[in-house]
């Protein structure tokens, strides 16, 4: 029997990989040609002339399709990729910042001097590359092969996005050398999940083509993800991009191809070669791509900001507890009392956090005094305290001020606020309890001995 | 030497006593064996040799010290050696020198499984350590934590792991490993003789995709084999690797005095020849082991037999040693109850195991004294592995084979000269199996685009690849085809299992607290997981409540019951294309392609202990189809106007009951490998057919094999039943025990040899 034949007899052990069906992109995705304009957004084409010399007319499908696009072709050993380049003004707004912003907040990183991993101090601001990929698949793998690389950057009054689109499979060495050439003046990668996905995935296609093309650069690299997970795990129900967007930075996307959709849509223009079918996943790059730069000054802000006028407690209290951990204990402090300032009188739960968590921080700095007294507002005001903050309070009686009375009264109080937990919990946490027990035995002792 | 008195005593109490005594059938004593040794080569490293000086060991065993020398010559080597002869050295000694001279080599370990990797590696460690070699020996699976993974990638001079890692963990994302790529001069492959059948064909394109890698970084590595002892070692390394492979066989080790006991339950039924279940008697032989405190392992042939045997022996040991020191080992636990059994296996505190054929892997796990096996495993090799789990240790040691009624138990057991005059079997893979070569082509085109006119080993696959492209997997772009898809093709192939998705067991017993206890193939779910069927698991019974087949999900529930359930598979058979034949008068012998559509259709519930049927009930499921290759059987249909209609049945159905028996036995599979179904009237044809497929869907040549060995299958049958001292058809020989069943059988035989019909 041929082979043939085989293979499709046995088709159904054979193939179960997704389909890629045309149909599967809504046809108001596909859009018409030129339409990328409607926007209003100005749109311009200004690729090298170096690559514009070497490209050869009638090789490239769809040209007139791609130069409505706004891209051209970057020839290189005689493969092709399309280069897109949109600039916007600087003043354009882009959700609830312009991006001029962009200036402002990293003068506030410089002025405030602040150790923190998404600091932008010493950095210039056309420096940056907000950066931001198209993948064939979302598990990562050698096979996951980067279509899209785009990124935006400040030069002058304008923000460039420019993005390196695989025009074939078999072009990745010129997708590497475009889009080498164009970023070897940046010093930083901004990014959203770009340590654990994006970036790993360049290099990985990168080491394929690795004597064919120069080195990646060694970027310095700020991914955004973390700090909106800091920020925001607790307040929203995912962390992805978009929903960032709509929640935080007043972006709104219309007519948006979400990013799951991207493989598909890229299968689709392979086929067909026409790139009115991949020109939503280029919109949707782009957005992504300019809202990594609201994003970035919006953290920023929250981070730079120590009062809560423009800020939420709520966000006020994250970043304190990200100084905390960063052992910037003296910024931590600053924010926590903002929060616990703003607050007052409204005994909200971040309120009372923030004043708990001041005084571990004294406590951590040996301002005993002032630790206590911190915890004493919060047991005359809250009506529930988690017992820790007694017991931290009665070890700070016991051996720092020496007071017993009050240690003793304190570790009872944990006591019964253990108990009654263990009773709501139906669980005995037994271990802990006879600590409990036992600190008490200790501190009648002493005050017996007193006596 | 406490023990092995005990052991002598043990042997003499089981030879004189009433009711074992007269069932050893042959009684085979294997003499001890002298060491023959060669010194250190000239060339070792002086800190290799102070280390091993140290440790006693002043020279090499002779299949050692051949293994050193050809590595060094550049060769890719197989070795054959029997479990403890060191044969470790074989590939740790020239790997260590190189490691001494040149630290930037790399080499990749393979075992089979996670245990032995762990075995090796604290073995390794200590060496190294010892000898003051910078030489970083890691593992890599599953339970490597994520935080040193970089660290093995970048710096492990040795990098252990196994098969199905490299296949969906590590080839998958080669560009992390560039550097161990570009030094990779070694890869070493233990325990090769498992490498055979489908996971073998599966692990063959895994070292495909592994030498393709190579060499893309520029590397082309040295394979390093070890194997036990099968007829083809030699083929089987070069099928594996496509390397040309030399065979080190010249084995220097000692051995101790080992007694090869041939155990035929008694006969309880003479008219029927119906034995004694092998199951109670390999119980009681254990037992009489145990309560002496020998160190006990006990083979059994499905995970169901293990969990009843473990039942049973936990039951009658409890009072004398404890129970917890009888435990059950199989493949459906997960691994960390297999590691802790491992465990108290080599530390002493599990006296017994119960085991299937998961331990004839070489897990060291200490001194084993006994080995009963119940019912012939299928192959001599398998027979011959699962011996050597007793006496590794140099010292006398005693094996029990318990033959059960089954035709090929029978025949073995009657003759003693075929199992110790025979060459063990050959094993086979077939890497070219349409399914699994395909599946590996998808993760090779993920790993790397495929070049025009590029092999992959020495499969053409240009076909294949524009298959692949027409069902929009890959995309074709100015000769070379690339990956083009959103999924990670390896995370869908399993190396081990026929079917690719497993059946997750939950155990739903305590609410709130539902948990995993173990997994099986789909396959074997249909006829052990439908509901209501009693499921056993570390010697505990439960009762599956739910099987969700589209969601792979079997919920089940602790229950105490005295029964077992056995379900029975229905099997529609039909030709696609008859690819070869060889025509008769009488008969004609085929080979092709068919595709088998087989039902759950009923279970039966069987009482411990006397095996009464007490009770059934129909099992819904749906039809489970599969394409795969047979080799047939076809009569003439005037047979049926000859020999009587209702006769031909009979006498088919007793015809294919024996060559469901025999036929493993020449194609070295395990009997589950190959199923053999009966037709009266084939669809194809309109004839009597017997028909004997490959289970795994496309074949894995099994049925190609029987096709080109038909006569001396067919040679086998007829000597097993002539021999079987049953008057009328028994278990042992043609199955039923209806009058005439035998002389039926015998009749078709006659005429598959190509005779003529003669009806008494």
């Amino acid at each position: 029997m041929s082979l043939k034949a085989k293979l499709q007899r046995l088709k159904g052990h054979l193939t179960r990989e997704v389909k890629q069906a045309a149909e599967a992109v809504p046809q108001e995705w596909q859009q018409e040609p030129g339409s990328a304009n409607r926007t209003g957004l100005p749109v311009e084409s200004t690729v090298e002339s170096t690559t514009v010399e070497r490209m050869s007319d009638g090789s490239i499908p769809f040209l007139p399709e791609w130069t409505a696009l706004a891209a051209r072709p970057y020839i290189y050993h005689d493969r092709y990729v399309m280069v897109r380049e949109v600039r916007y003004p600087l003043s354009q707004r882009h959700g609830r910042y312009r991006f001029a912003q962009l200036y402002e907040v990293i003068e506030d990183w410089e002025r405030a001097s602040a150790d923190h991993p998404l600091s932008a101090a010493n950095l210039a601001a056309d420096a940056l590359l907000f950066f931001d990929t198209e993948t064939t698949g979302l598990n990562g793998g050698v096979g996951n092969t980067v279509f899209l690389l785009g990124y935006s950057r400040v030069e002058g009054d304008e923000v460039i996005v420019r993005q390196h689109f695989l025009a074939a499979p078999d072009a990745e060495v010129a997708l590497y050398q475009s889009f080498l050439d164009s970023v070897r003046e940046f010093s930083h990668l901004v990014t959203f999940n770009g340590k654990a996905f994006d970036w790993p995935q360049v290099k990985t296609r990168h080491t394929l083509i690795r004597d064919e093309v120069p080195q990646l650069p060694a970027f310095g690299h700020l991914d955004l993800l973390h700090g909106a997970r800091r920020l925001w795990k607790h307040h929203l129900p995912s962390c992805r991009l978009s929903l960032i967007e709509q929640q935080k930075l007043g972006v709104w996307r219309e007519e948006d191809v979400p990013g799951y959709m991207a493989p598909l849509a890229y299968f689709d223009y392979l086929n067909e070669r026409d790139p009115r079918l991949i020109q939503g996943v280029l919109k949707h790059n782009e957005r992504d791509v300019l809202s990594l730069i609201t994003l970035y000054i919006h953290l920023s802000k929250l981070l730079l900001a120590h009062e809560s006028s423009a800020v939420s407690p709520e966000e006020l209290f994250e970043t304190a507890r990200w100084y905390e951990a960063l052992g910037q204990w003296e910024r931590a402090i600053q924010r926590y009392r903002a929060v616990a300032e703003s607050c007052t009188g409204s005994g909200t739960q971040v309120g009372v956090n923030a004043l708990i968590a001041l005084g571990h921080l004294y406590k951590k700095q040996k301002k005993w005094q002032q630790a206590i007294s911190i915890w004493e507002q919060c047991m005359a005001t809250c009506s529930y305290l988690p017992e820790e903050v007694y017991l931290e309070a009665a070890k700070i009686c016991e051996h720092q001020l020496k007071d017993y009375e009050k240690a003793l009264h304190y570790a009872k109080q944990a006591l019964s606020l253990r108990k009654k937990k263990s009773s709501l919990l139906r669980h005995k946490f037994s271990a802990e309890l006879a600590a409990y027990q036992k600190r008490i035995e200790r501190l009648e002792q002493k005050l017996f001995r007193l006596v | 030497m406490k023990q092995k008195r005990q052991i002598a005593e043990v042997l003499e109490r089981l030879k004189s006593d009433e009711r074992f005594g007269k069932q050893i059938v042959h009684w085979q004593t294997i003499p001890p064996r002298e060491a023959r040794l060669a010194p250190f080569p000239d060339d070792l490293d002086q800190r290799i040799r102070q280390t091993l000086s140290k440790r006693g060991i002043n020279s090499l065993y002779i299949h050692q010290a051949t293994a050193y020398r050809l590595v060094r010559e550049g060769k890719h080597i197989v070795a054959v050696t029997p479990t403890a002869s060191g044969k470790s050295l074989c590939y740790h000694l020239p790997i260590l020198q190189a490691l001494a001279e040149e630290p930037q080599v790399r080499a990749l370990y393979l075992f089979p499984t996670k245990a032995l990797a762990q075995d090796q590696k604290s073995e390794l460690v200590a060496w190294t350590d010892e000898m003051g070699l910078p030489i970083k020996t890691e593992t890599y699976d599953g339970d490597t934590p994520a935080s040193i993974r970089q660290v093995v990638r970048q710096a492990g001079s040795i990098v252990i792991t196994n098969p199905d890692m490299l296949h969906s963990a590590i080839l998958p994302h080669h560009t992390k490993w560039v550097s161990f790529f570009e030094h990779l001069r070694y890869v070493v492959i233990d325990e090769l003789h498992t490498y055979r059948g489908v996971f073998g064909s599966h692990v063959a394109n895994v070292i495909r995709r592994l030498k393709r890698i190579c060499a893309f970084y520029g590397s082309s590595p040295q394979f390093i084999c070890t194997s036990a002892t099968i007829a083809n070692p030699k083929e089987l390394g070069e099928r594996l690797t496509e390397e040309e492979m030399v065979l080190v066989d010249d084995n220097g080790a000692p051995s101790g005095r080992k007694h090869f006991l041939f155990y035929n339950p008694p006969v309880v039924n003479r008219q029927l020849n119906i034995r004694r279940s092998a199951t109670l008697e390999a119980r009681d032989v254990a037992a009489a082991f145990l309560t002496s405190g020998i160190q006990t392992i006990l083979f059994a042939r499905s995970r169901v037999r293990v969990e009843i045997l473990l039942t049973y022996l936990q039951e009658l040991i409890k009072k004398k040693v404890g129970a917890k020191t009888i435990q059950g080992y199989r493949g459906g636990y997960l691994p960390s109850q297999r590691r802790a059994i491992e465990r108290g296996l080599r530390n002493g505190e599990i006296l017994g195991v119960v085991s299937t054929n998961a331990l004839e892997l070489g897990v060291d796990i200490g001194q084993l004294q006994a080995c009963v096996i119940t019912g012939y495993p299928g192959s001599i090799a398998s027979v011959w592995q699962q011996a050597g789990r007793a006496g590794r240790r140099q010292d006398e040691s005693v094996v029990v084979l318990v033959g059960s009624s089954s035709p090929l138990d029978q025949y073995v057991l009657q003759h003693p000269e075929y199992f110790f005059g025979q060459s063990p079997e050959a094993a086979r893979i077939n890497p070219d199996n349409l399914i699994i070569l395909v599946d590996h082509l998808k993760c090779a085109a993920f790993e790397l685009p495929f070049r025009e006119g590029e092999r992959f080993g020495r499969a053409e696959v240009t076909e294949i690849l524009q298959f692949l492209t027409d069902e929009q997997i890959l995309h074709h772009a100015r000769g070379k085809w690339f990956w083009m898809n959103e999924s990670f093709p390896a995370h869908e192939i399993s190396l081990r299992s026929a079917s690719q998705e497993n059946v997750v067991i939950i155990d739903i017993s305590e609410q709130g607290n539902e948990r995993v206890i173990g997994e099986m193939d789909r396959f074997s779910s249909l006829t052990l997981l439908h509901e209501e069927a009693i499921y056993l698991h570390q010697g505990v019974q439960y009762q599956v409540e739910k099987l969700d087949y589209a969601e792979k999900k079997a919920y089940v529930r602790e229950v105490q019951v005295d029964y077992y359930t056995d379900a029975n598979l229905a099997v529609q058979l039909k030709v696609l294309e008859q690819e070869e034949s060889v025509g008769g008068e009488q008969v004609e012998y085929a080979y092709g392609e068919v595709s088998v559509h087989a039902m759950a259709t009923i279970f039966k519930k069987i009482k411990f202990e006397t095996h009464e049927n007490i009770g059934s009930g129909p099992i819904h499921l749906p039809e489970e189809e599969l394409h795969t290759n047979a080799a047939w059987i076809s009569f003439r249909e005037t047979l049926l106007t000859k020999m009587g209609k209702a006769e031909a049945e009979r006498g088919l159905a007793g015809l294919a009951y024996v060559l469901k028996h025999v036929a493993p036995l020449f194609v070295m599979c395990d009997p589950q490998d190959l199923h053999v179904v009966a037709q009266r009237k084939a669809v194809h044809s309109g004839e009597p057919t017997i028909f004997l497929y490959d289970r795994y869907p496309g074949g894995i040549g099994l049925s190609e094999q029987v096709f080109q060995e038909m006569p001396t299958i067919l040679a086998e049958a007829e000597k097993l039943i002539c021999s079987c001292p049953c008057e009328k058809g028994c278990p042992s020989c043609t199955g039923a025990s209806e009058e005439g069943e035998k002389e039926l059988a015998l009749t078709l035989l006659r005429a598959a040899w190509g005779g003529s019909l003669h009806v008494s």
